[in-house]
């Protein structure tokens, strides 16, 4: 481990992406009043929770946190010194590594930052994306806190299923509405609220605004110099799609950063002066070194797309039912991803707003953003995200299309060795300059 | 002559897939499947020869580290590197279950890298509630048309009935034999009970009856074992199929006299019951009772009584519990299957590998130290 570094933001906008961070973590005093408070599993709906105007918490992404305030690693500690193995999710670690200090000490531990999260009086889980995210919060629950549990299931399609077979569709809409129906009346239950269906329809319609900008965003980012990094896109996109999905506030932002890259690619304005390299990154970043893009930005190479957290083309719903509309829109959106090529992509039929795209996406992409070059991080402990890599590097190769494989993890800075990251990164590049004919780059 | 019983179970074990070869060079489609969420029944009854696909914990994996990363499941990975190395080309089809990620994840790996000639995923809800009961019993449905097509027949009510019935018939025999473990000592050893699960995962059911019958009263006619008591374990934990790790607790001056394991008790206790509702049955039985950790069952450590249980019935001294290295459910519920062992006052030992034994020494060194600590 070594050389961690906070990335430098260079749009205006992404700059101000904490403010909104500072609102969402703002809302502690009143989840410290002793109202309810859920925390969640990426893949369950923040438009739901809205609905029921519940504030949540996400231990993944305060796994990220702690990972960019490098206290994840005391966290993972403290959970594989009570029998979590090393092997699993670093953002599981770290929570239950978090919720264990939490208990020991009886209040937030002084070492979390943003003052921590409360203890939840729910957990609200979701079996998209992988299988420690439905034992995790049976973990934590049987353990060190007590509370309910509730976890949505919605089910992916395998890759070589018809989902335009009226049957198929049926068969995976129904699930979705009964998972759905469930989550309510668990809510309805333990907050002793019905559904608010205006509320649910208001903060529907805020994701469908704020999922279009992210993908005009996204489509915006081909242009060439590209006016937008993974070190913008981790915190600017990151933040409203994962945090405040449904919130006016989001969409709000989400304009503002729209405008912001349209005008540089109207201006000519990259994110690296001398834009030699177009990559496309694979896999989770690590959150403790974000600085990594910066660090690979000067060396002339920018990553104009990303994998994970990929928003996806908005899809068109009706909102006239919106909880009919929240199934229609995770349905539309797995045959979306589906039709991209699923072979080896994470479950991806999911109640929230990001999904993965499969590998005939990719192939696309190396068109549409003119890439160079593909780097896949392999997190070791996600190995729901890392698994396939391999796949898709080998059928990138048949193509001609050059990618890297680095190895660190998501929210465990032990495992980062900068100097053979680097070391890698700058072969890569030279052998891409190479295969062009110019000089090598490094 | 050719043997029976004991000697043929370990003849079939040893020969892993030449039974299933000949019925494929007789004309018999050979399917092969991964966990048991598909069930090996209405493959059968549509006249396919299910074949369990093993592991082989023998053979260095070589060839799967060009097509898939080498953090992942190590079984699975092994598994996929015979196909690679063309030890599955006598498959005729490949049938995976949602039972993990890394399963999913390899059944688009496998089956781009070796594309057989019929292929399916049976999708696994991974909680249990009335809905996702409804989810599974639809997914069999589609599953058994994939099978109706490709084995070129109707799979009729008739066919299906006979063929619960005949695996039911075979589970009970399997119960017998595991009930002649109840004694102290047992009449069958733990390593003997695994070689003929093993050798029954790649025959026919009606095979897997005969060879049953006749261990059964090949054991039953056995004496008691004389010699000094030996500690008596259950062995729990990841899949099993191999024999290596429960002969090197046999060893150690232990038996095995239970297990908690695939291929072992897990998937082979009970009957598919439901009258004339057979998917009715095999949701029951393959989904809402079946014991696999990658399936939440609440958070109460109570999920875990029916191993107190297990153990008890069978008089069970301490609890192995095997892991494999990257296994996700099963590393998630360590800590919780442990701390119900405490309650229950059985002690436990960890014993993590990955797929290799390499460690198999040291292995053998903390099994004695555990079976001379339960005394």
């Amino acid at each position: 481990m070594s050389q961690l570094r906070a990335a430098r933001k260079s749009l205006e906008t992404v700059r101000r992406s904490k403010e909104l961070l500072r609102s969402f973590y703002a809302r502690d005093a009143r989840r410290r009043e002793g109202g309810p408070l859920a925390w969640c599993m990426a893949g369950v709906s923040s438009e739901i929770l809205h609905a029921f105007d519940v504030p949540w918490e996400f231990p993944e992404n305060f796994g990220t946190l702690c990972a960019a305030k490098q206290v994840a690693g005391q966290f993972c500690e403290q959970a594989e010194a009570e029998g979590f193995s090393q092997d699993l999710c670093s953002y599981l670690r770290n929570s239950i590594g978090y919720v264990s200090r939490l208990v020991e000490l009886g209040h937030v531990p002084p070492e979390a930052p943003r003052d921590g999260m409360a203890a939840p009086t729910m957990l609200l889980g979701s079996g998209s994306i992988c299988d420690p995210r439905i034992k995790w919060f049976q973990a934590i629950a049987s353990r060190y806190l007590p509370v309910p549990v509730f976890h949505t299931d919605p089910m992916s399609l395998p890759h070589d299923v018809d989902p335009h077979d009226p049957r198929i569709e049926a068969h995976y809409k129904e699930l979705l509405r009964d998972t759905l129906s469930e989550q309510i009346a668990f809510l309805e239950r333990h907050t002793g609220r019905p559904l608010d269906v205006e509320r649910l329809r208001d903060a529907m319609a805020n994701a469908q605004e704020a999922l279009a900008l992210l993908w005009e965003i996204q489509e915006l980012r081909r242009a060439v110099p590209c006016p937008m990094g993974a070190e913008d896109y981790f915190m600017g996109g990151v933040i409203p799609l994962l945090y405040l999905l449904g919130e006016r506030d989001a969409v709000e932002y989400l304009r503002q950063l729209r405008d912001e890259v349209r005008d540089r690619v109207a201006r000519g304005i990259g994110v690296v002066p001398d834009e030699r390299f177009r990559l496309l990154w694979m896999g989770i970043p690590p959150w403790y070194n974000l600085g990594f893009f910066n660090a690979v930005g000067a060396l002339g190479a920018v990553f104009v797309i990303e994998t994970v957290y990929f928003s996806g083309a908005p899809v068109e719903i009706d909102l006239a039912d919106p909880v009919a509309a929240l199934v229609e829109r995770s349905w539309k959106r797995a045959v979306w991803i589906h039709e991209w090529g699923a072979e080896v992509v994470p479950e991806n039929c999911s109640l929230s707003g990001f999904s993965a795209p499969g590998m005939r996406l990719l192939r696309r992409w190396v068109q549409d953003y003119r890439l160079d070059g593909v780097v896949m991080h392999r997190t070791r402990s996600c190995r729901a995200v890392s698994w396939g890599q391999v796949h898709v590097k080998n059928q990138l190769a048949e193509e001609g299309i050059p990618s890297l494989i680095i190895e660190s993890d998501m929210a465990d800075p032990r495992s980062w060795a900068d100097a053979v990251i680097m070391g890698q990164v700058r072969g890569f590049l030279g052998g891409i300059e190479s295969a062009r004919g110019t000089a090598p780059a490094c | 002559m050719t043997p029976s019983g004991l000697a043929r179970a370990r003849a079939l074990y040893e020969g892993r897939d030449e039974r299933a070869r000949e019925l494929k060079a007789d004309g018999r489609k050979v399917v092969g499947y991964l966990c048991y969420f598909a069930p090996p029944e209405i493959m059968e009854a549509a006249g396919l020869v299910p074949y369990r696909i093993r592991g082989d914990v023998r053979e260095p994996v070589t060839e799967a580290d060009r097509y898939v990363e080498p953090y992942g499941c190590p079984f699975v990975r092994n598994t996929f590197d015979q196909a690679v190395k063309g030890r599955y080309d006598f498959l005729d089809g490949v049938v995976m279950s949602h039972a993990c990620d890394s399963v999913q994840r390899m059944y688009g790996i496998w089956t781009s890298y070796r594309p057989p000639a019929f292929r399916h995923m049976v999708n696994v809800p991974h909680t249990v509630t009335p809905a996702t009961e409804r989810f599974f019993r639809r997914e069999l449905e589609l599953f058994k048309e994939r099978v109706e097509a490709f084995a070129g027949r109707a799979i009729d009510d008739a066919a299906l009935e006979e063929t619960i019935a005949l695996y039911n018939r075979v589970r009970a025999l399997v119960w017998d034999l595991y009930a002649l473990r109840q004694s102290d000592p047992p009449l069958i050893s733990g390593t003997e009970m695994l070689e003929v699960l093993i050798a029954g995962s790649g025959i026919p059911a009606a095979e897997f009856e005969t060879l049953l019958t006749e261990v059964k009263a090949e054991v039953t006619a056995r004496a008691p074992r004389s010699g000094p008591r030996r500690a008596r374990l259950l062995f729990y934990g990841c899949i099993n199929d191999d024999v290596s790790l429960v002969r090197l607790v046999e060893e150690c001056a232990a038996d095995v006299v239970m297990d908690d394991t695939c291929i072992g008790a897990r998937g082979q206790l009970g009957a598919v019951t439901d009258g004339d509702d057979p998917f009715g049955g095999f949701v029951r039985y393959y989904f809402t009772g079946f014991q696999c950790p990658r399936t939440y069952r609440g958070t109460g450590r109570e999920r875990f009584d029916y191993l107190v249980e297990s153990a008890r019935r069978f008089r069970a001294e301490g609890v192995v519990l095997y892991i494999l290295s990257f296994c996700d459910p099963h590393k998630l519920d360590l800590v919780d299957v442990r701390r119900r062992l405490d309650d229950a006052g059985l002690p436990s030992l960890v014993l993590e590998d990955d797929y290799t034994l390499a460690n198999v020494e040291s292995m053998r060194t903390r099994i004695q130290a555990f079976v001379e600590m339960i005394g």
